[in-house]
């Protein structure tokens, strides 16, 4: 270790390190202003009309909240990969229980999605293997259980769903959920010891927190957040298809990314990271539609910006192999 | 004065404005041990890092026998006969001992382009024969050896090809007494072979008995070339320091009586592979000192104590009667520990110095719905981390950017916040300058009076005699003696009973 030079190049590295901290708050927020007005010019305001706003709403109601889970774990350090599988098997049960009564629907969805995320959390941190690895095999596991209920004919809700397809009542689900995970996250230790583990998890278990315990604790956690997602995907859709939830994962990851997230986690994650990636995918994604580009230009341009975003936003200084 | 086998000339280098070395100019003589020391900050460092090619040289010169040298990567300083051991791990894990051997020099046994491994593990071990190292084997991993191993492979690597110079830089403080004597050895047969030794250390005693001639070097700056017959601990570190050391360095009382009243007891804790029925009592007030090799089990002392250990018997009880057997056990329980792995352990490196001082203490700060209030973080780390006089920017500062005393200020601010009773030091001034070093055992003293018991692990003697009420010894992860505070004890008396 060299006392002198990091000493020494101190003054000018937290200067650079300010600015860097500075472009990753205001570069979404910026971002998503610029092209929000970019394509409401492009689109000669379609993008605003009623109808349109409504849409691009009704897409981001599930993302976003999924989003909150995997915020969480990548906080830790983590990844997750299988969310697209749990909103599809969430749907499923959601799907078969519907006629039973809406809240036992529910209740189902969010326990079937609890299940997979404990799933993941038994093999991560009880049998030590790297998250990334986990969730994908689970992804897959799952996926193929999809197929199999739903191949052959989607899977069909009570009509009664469609009674809670209200504009309102999704709003007032997904903000409520938000404003609470934003609160716990931002005035509770429980933020603080998230970031801990991330940024240094042997660190934070010799300061009394209980990693093993906390991580296990997560994982369920975003398992069921995406569980509770699965009912507003059913609400809209009415029925649970072979693909339902595909891609998922990615579109969460991308989001989170483009709000601003550094892929390790760490300090130097924000709340708002969430809710600004969330916006900038869905206004880049419907913009984007709007102005007539097929699905497949689409992916590049998504790929594109997703490699842009995690070269400016890398913590190079605490990237290290992702658990 | 013998043949001169290094001039350095008027080098200077800066990092951005400010100047990390200023015009230094001195010379190493053929068939010395010269040593360098400074406080952190110094220089020293950088000066090494520019004659082995890790950084670049902004103005001046290395004159080696005679020719300039200004190599631009070690393997390129390697070919003019300079080497480096470095502080820390200087070994890559994932290959093997003979692959770290000779990392860079590969093309030595490359013929049409195909490595030959066995030529290059038969004289991997050929050299560890040589160096009496013959437990080590060359084909295996690096990663089957402990850390004080794998520095035994690092001073094969830095010394095998005969350098004319060979920097050891800090070296020795992450040794064991034993991996220390396996050092000089092999410092004494490179100066006896003509060549030259550049050592760096923080540990004086250490300086003056195995080094020739010594340069201090203060804020970047040379000021003296001393030999080392003619100087004492004192006059070194008026030197580093640039004005007297005033007040005391180590405790000054003897014969005070130490309290009956036992805080903790250890009852017959083991830990498979590391302890054996280990028992102690701790007392009010007291500071228990625990000395030994490294592999003694004294570290893993510390650990069992703070509830860290895995697969521990035995009991760890408090006065109380509440048993430790977890970390967040320990910590509500008041008991606080620093570890001998302090960027890893006792910090998170990429965290505020806020986040880090608080970090146990955020239940405790924590108002109704466990709400946090941003305000009461910072006052509660301003105010601990300026008890400690922490040197920083702000509390917003990450610590990865702290020299390794402030590093340490920031892991004791952090305990002192919290109010611990019962402090676990291990290693607590390991790698850290005087100055530090002084306020490290002012503190424990003062803390020491104000009835709060301390366990003092460490690997450097001195301080064990100097600040212990007791000392007990280890030796293959069991008690093997225990010694009273008293002025007549000294460190051959600690050693007899460490081997």
């Amino acid at each position: 270790m060299n006392a002198t030079e990091t000493n020494l190049s101190k003054e000018e590295e937290l200067a650079k390190a300010k600015r860097i901290n500075q472009i990753r708050t205001y570069l979404p927020i910026v971002g998503l202003v610029a092209i929000f007005c970019l394509f409401i010019f492009l689109t000669n305001g379609e993008m605003i009309a009623p109808k349109n706003l409504i849409l691009l709403l009704n897409q981001i109601y599930v993302v976003m909240i999924s989003a909150m889970g995997v915020f969480f774990i990548m906080t830790m350090g983590g990844l997750d990969f299988s969310q697209g599988s749990i909103l599809g098997i969430s749907s499923i049960v959601i799907c078969i229980l519907s006629p039973h009564g809406i809240a036992l629907a529910i209740f189902g969805g969010i326990v079937a999605g609890a299940c997979i995320g404990a799933v993941n959390a038994y093999f991560h941190v009880c049998r030590k293997i790297a998250s990334f690895i986990v969730t994908i095999c689970t992804m897959f596991l799952f996926r193929g259980f999809i197929k199999y209920f739903a191949s052959d004919s989607p899977v069909r809700a009570s009509m009664t769903v469609y009674d809670y397809d209200r504009i309102e009542l999704k709003l007032a689900c997904t903000v409520a959920i938000v404003l609470v995970g934003f609160l716990v996250f931002r005035y509770t230790p429980f933020g603080t010891y998230l970031k801990a583990i991330g940024s240094g998890e042997r660190g934070a278990m010799f300061a009394g927190i209980r990693t093993d315990r906390m991580k296990f604790f997560i994982y369920t956690l975003a398992g069921a957040l995406t569980g509770f997602a699965a009912f507003l995907n059913i609400v809209k859709n009415g029925s649970a298809t072979a693909n339902v939830g595909n891609q998922l994962e990615t579109q969460i990851l991308i989001a989170l990314v483009l709000g601003g997230m550094p892929i390790s986690g760490g300090a130097k994650v924000r709340f708002s990271n969430i809710i600004v990636g969330s916006l900038l995918f869905y206004v880049l994604y419907s913009g984007l539609t709007m102005i007539g580009l097929s699905p497949q230009t689409l992916q590049l341009i998504e790929g594109v910006i997703f490699l842009i975003f995690v070269a400016v936003f890398a913590d190079r200084k605490a990237l290290k192999v992702i658990k | 004065m013998s043949e001169v086998r290094l001039q350095i000339q008027h080098l200077s280098k800066s990092f951005g404005i400010t100047k990390a070395v200023r015009d230094v100019s001195f010379n190493v003589s053929k068939g010395e041990v010269h040593a360098l020391i400074g406080e952190n900050g110094s220089g020293k460092s950088t000066l090494t890092n520019m004659l082995t090619g890790i950084y670049t040289i902004d103005s001046g010169k290395f004159i080696l026998d005679g020719k300039e040298v200004h190599p631009k990567n070690q393997v390129e300083a390697n070919n003019e006969g300079i080497s480096i051991i470095v502080q820390e791990l200087g070994t890559l894990s994932g290959l093997t001992v003979a692959e770290n051997i000779f990392l860079g020099h590969e093309e030595r046994f490359v013929k049409y382009g195909i490595k030959n491994t066995r030529e290059m593990n038969r004289q991997a071990n050929e050299l560890l024969k040589q160096y009496d190292f013959s437990h080590i084997r060359a084909e295996e991993q690096i990663d089957e050896y402990n850390f004080e191993d794998r520095k035994l492979i690092e001073i094969i690597k830095a010394t095998y090809f005969n350098p004319k110079i060979v920097v050891i830089d800090e070296t020795t403080t992450a040794l064991s007494q034993e991996g220390r004597e396996e050092l000089y050895k092999q410092m004494n047969r490179i100066r006896e072979a003509g060549n030259s030794v550049i050592f760096i250390s923080h540990d004086l005693a250490e300086v003056l008995d195995k080094s020739d001639s010594i340069t201090i070097m203060r804020d970047g700056s040379y000021i003296d070339t001393v030999r080392s017959s003619d100087v004492t601990e004192d006059d070194l570190k008026r030197l580093m320091v640039g004005r007297e050391v005033s007040g005391d360095y180590y405790r000054t009382d003897y014969g005070e009586k130490v309290s009956d009243e036992v805080v903790l007891s250890v009852d017959d804790v083991s830990v498979p592979g590391l302890l054996h029925d280990i028992s102690f009592n701790l007392h009010k007030g007291e500071i228990l000192g625990f000395g030994g090799l490294s592999e003694s089990g004294m570290h893993e002392v510390g650990k069992a104590v703070f509830g860290a250990s895995y697969g521990r018997t035995g009991k760890v009880t408090l006065a109380d009667g509440t048993e430790i057997n977890n970390i967040s056990s320990a910590i509500n329980h008041s008991i606080a520990y620093t570890s001998k792995d302090r960027d890893n352990e006792s910090l998170i490196l990429n965290q505020s110095i806020e986040d880090n001082i608080t970090l146990p203490s955020l239940n405790d700060l924590a108002g109704p719905l466990k709400s946090l209030s941003d305000k009461k973080l910072r006052t509660f780390a301003e105010k601990y981390a300026k008890q400690m006089s922490v040197k920083m920017q702000d509390v917003d500062q990450f610590v990865s950017d702290l020299s390794g005393g402030n590093k340490q200020k920031v892991v004791l601010a952090r305990w002192i916040g919290k109010g611990s009773d019962i402090l676990v030091l291990d290693s607590p001034t390991r790698g850290i300058d005087i100055k530090v070093k002084q306020d490290i055992y002012q503190l424990m003293n003062r803390m020491r009076q104000n009835n709060k018991s301390i366990i003092m692990i460490s690997e450097e003697l001195m301080e064990l005699i100097g600040m212990c009420d007791r000392i007990i010894i280890m030796k293959d992860g069991a008690i093997n003696g225990e010694l009273t505070r008293s002025k007549e004890l000294n460190e051959n008396m600690l050693i007899s009973k460490m081997v």
